[in-house]
């Protein structure tokens, strides 16, 4: 479970790397803000070109950043499937006939049973996942005998699909360019930047400061926590509590025995916690001096101007 | 007048029974004291009670001549640091060097001399190359060190350690000895709350806690060889001292074995 990918920093070196936090979340914040106000089909391939640009010019692997886009594919894809299938609205741009016939529905049902078989031993989860899909529409397109019983057509609309092209590619540029923040940021770093960057909500009296402790001691116990719920379902398991198989009632009692010790050991240790760090003279709210120093670099200027400019240049091209 | 005055102390959790039970006691300047006493006689309320983590419901509690309370319990935690037992449940930076700073920069210390002695205390508790490691990839003892390191770039009179050995190593625990025997030479009080009786042996005294009430206060020679006290408290014997009293017992003389032995148990 320490191997979560998405959002960790890994060490190098490049100018996203000697960039301000602060400049990298402002210039986040534009660029997504931009990224939703698009609306051309060859700007949005423009901005995801760019992106990529930067990845590379910035020399971060692009594995690293598949990877972060992996768990969100499939959110991806549905978003995608329901925009294509249920957004009816401007022309019609492909139909397909369909025929629902006992012989087709039980050859339907056939390849999605055959994908659900295999798909463990298939590299290319999606693609083959998509190919199911089209073969499923296949058969209920070309198979029209065999005790027929109804008719129906699958439409798509320019709406639909132009849609799920913009949520799309939104989606992934967002993804893109936090995982770009997080890979090159270190955590205290990161929200360093974040307490510097919140410091205006002061005036609504929302202390950042304590926020950005409540954040990074969150970082610096989110390990600690995994390995200790490994420890509880190591401890569990020997007790004949079993955590890879079961029914719902199982699953239940697998997540009631991690979860009663896990409420008990945290209650303990956030005590011992707020004593040490009281202890150490911590006063919540009180001012502190501060290790870390954030620096402004020309580098940071040029970045943040950018991306103002391109937010913009965003802004103008949708109200002219 | 004592570095540490505790005078007629009474300490109840919410709607429990008396945790400390009217306790005098006082620790002078550049004294290590050891705590001794069988669990839950009170030992870590006792020191809660000296940095103000709890307030006393009877008695008065000076450190350095200042009265503790409220008002002045900030500058007490100037003069007194505690390390607790569990090294997990204290490390509070997200790397080796944040967490050293944490009480630095509480104390408003400027970055300068933070950075200064973030270096120097690192470096004598052996963990200068680990400053940039993030505490997961850090051992018991390793994370203790690093705690040790906290409270001692905050440069206190007095430090607690509230059984810090207890969940480290052989080896770990002889090297954390090995700093207390280091600071207290350098003039640091040291209050030392154990089970182990090679840590009591070090200190210059000891007091036996039981049930809430100090039940002997003395010189180490003494109580160690007091087996009536210790047996009292559920405290074991070294072995030279049980195979001393042994001797004893048995109308055995031999001086220089008893000699001998007493020096076998300071030694470890
Ligand atoms: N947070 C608490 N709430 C209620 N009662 C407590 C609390 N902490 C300690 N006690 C009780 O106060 C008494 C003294 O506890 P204390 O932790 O001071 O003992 P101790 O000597 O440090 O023991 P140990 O050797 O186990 O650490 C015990 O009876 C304990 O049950
Ligand atoms: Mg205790």
């Amino acid at each position: 479970m320490k191997n979560i990918v998405i959002g960790r920093y890994v060490p190098g070196n490049s100018f996203l790397y000697r960039m301000d936090p602060r400049t990298k979340l402002i210039a986040l914040i534009a660029l997504m803000v931009a990224a939703f106000l698009i609306q051309s089909f060859t700007h949005m391939l423009v901005s995801l070109a760019l992106v990529t640009l930067l990845l590379v010019a910035g020399r971060i692997s692009v594995k690293r950043v598949y990877l972060g886009l992996r768990p969100l594919m499939f959110l991806l894809f549905f978003t995608f499937i329901f925009q294509v299938m249920f957004n009816q609205e401007g022309d019609e741009i492909f139909t397909l006939p369909l025929h629902y016939s006992l012989l087709s529905i039980v050859a339907a049902a056939a390849v999605v049973v055959f994908w659900f078989m295999t798909k463990k031993h298939v590299r290319f989860k999606l693609f083959y996942f998509l190919f199911t899909v089209a073969a499923v529409f296949a058969v209920l397109h070309y198979i029209d005998f065999g005790v027929l019983f109804g008719e129906g057509t699958f439409r798509v609309f320019e709406e639909g699909l132009s849609t799920a092209f913009f949520i799309m590619v939104r989606l992934i540029i967002i993804i893109m360019l936090s995982t770009i923040l997080t890979i090159t940021t270190k955590p205290t770093d990161l929200n360093l930047g974040l307490e510097r960057v919140l410091k205006p909500l002061r005036i609504v009296r929302i202390n950042t400061e304590e926020i950005a402790m409540i954040i990074s001691i969150a970082l610096r116990y989110i390990p600690t926590l995994l390995d200790e719920a490994n420890k509880i379902m190591l401890a569990q398991a020997s007790r004949g509590v079993d955590f890879q198989e079961g029914k719902l009632k199982d699953k239940v009692v697998q997540i009631i025995s991690l979860l009663v010790p896990m409420f008990i050991i945290s209650f303990q240790r956030s005590d011992d916690l707020a004593n040490a760090m009281e202890a150490r003279s911590f006063v919540p709210g009180q001012p502190r001096t501060r290790l870390h120093v954030l620096t402004w670099k020309r580098l940071d200027t040029f970045a943040l101007t950018l991306s103002l400019v391109a937010l913009v240049a965003v802004i103008v091209v949708r109200v002219v | 007048m004592s570095l540490i005055e505790i005078e007629n102390v009474s300490f109840t959790y919410h709607g429990n029974k008396k945790a400390l039970d009217d306790v005098s006691l006082s620790i002078e300047k550049g004294e290590w004291v050891s705590i001794l006493g069988h669990n839950g006689s009170g030992k870590s309320t006792l020191s809660k009670l000296i940095v103000g983590l709890l307030k006393p419901q009877q008695g008065v509690i000076r450190v350095g001549g200042i009265t503790l309370s409220a008002d002045t319990v900030r500058d007490i935690r100037k003069k007194v640091g505690i390390v607790f037992q569990n090294p997990d449940n204290q490390f509070v930076g997200v790397t080796v060097r944040d967490d050293i700073a944490f009480g630095l920069e509480n104390l408003q210390i400027e970055r300068e001399e933070m950075i200064e002695r973030i270096e120097h205390y690192a470096k004598k508790v052996d963990m200068y190359s680990y400053l940039n490691k993030e505490p997961h990839n850090l051992s018991g003892g390793q994370k203790q060190r690093v705690a040790i390191a906290g409270i001692l770039a905050m440069k206190t009179d007095v430090i607690i350690f509230d059984e810090a050995t207890a969940m480290l190593d052989p080896e770990g625990r002889e090297r954390v000895m090995e700093y207390m025997r280091a600071l207290n030479r350098e003039g640091t009080t040291i209050i030392t709350i154990t089970h182990d009786m090679k840590e009591a042996v070090l200190s210059d005294r000891i007091v036996v806690l039981k049930d809430g009430r100090v039940l002997k206060s003395d010189k180490s020679e003494n109580i160690l060889k007091d087996k009536a006290t210790l047996e009292k408290s559920n405290l074991e014997l070294l072995l030279p001292l049980e195979i001393m009293h042994y001797l004893n017992e048995n109308g055995i003389e031999n001086p220089s074995l008893k000699e001998f032995l007493w020096q076998l148990s300071l030694n470890g």
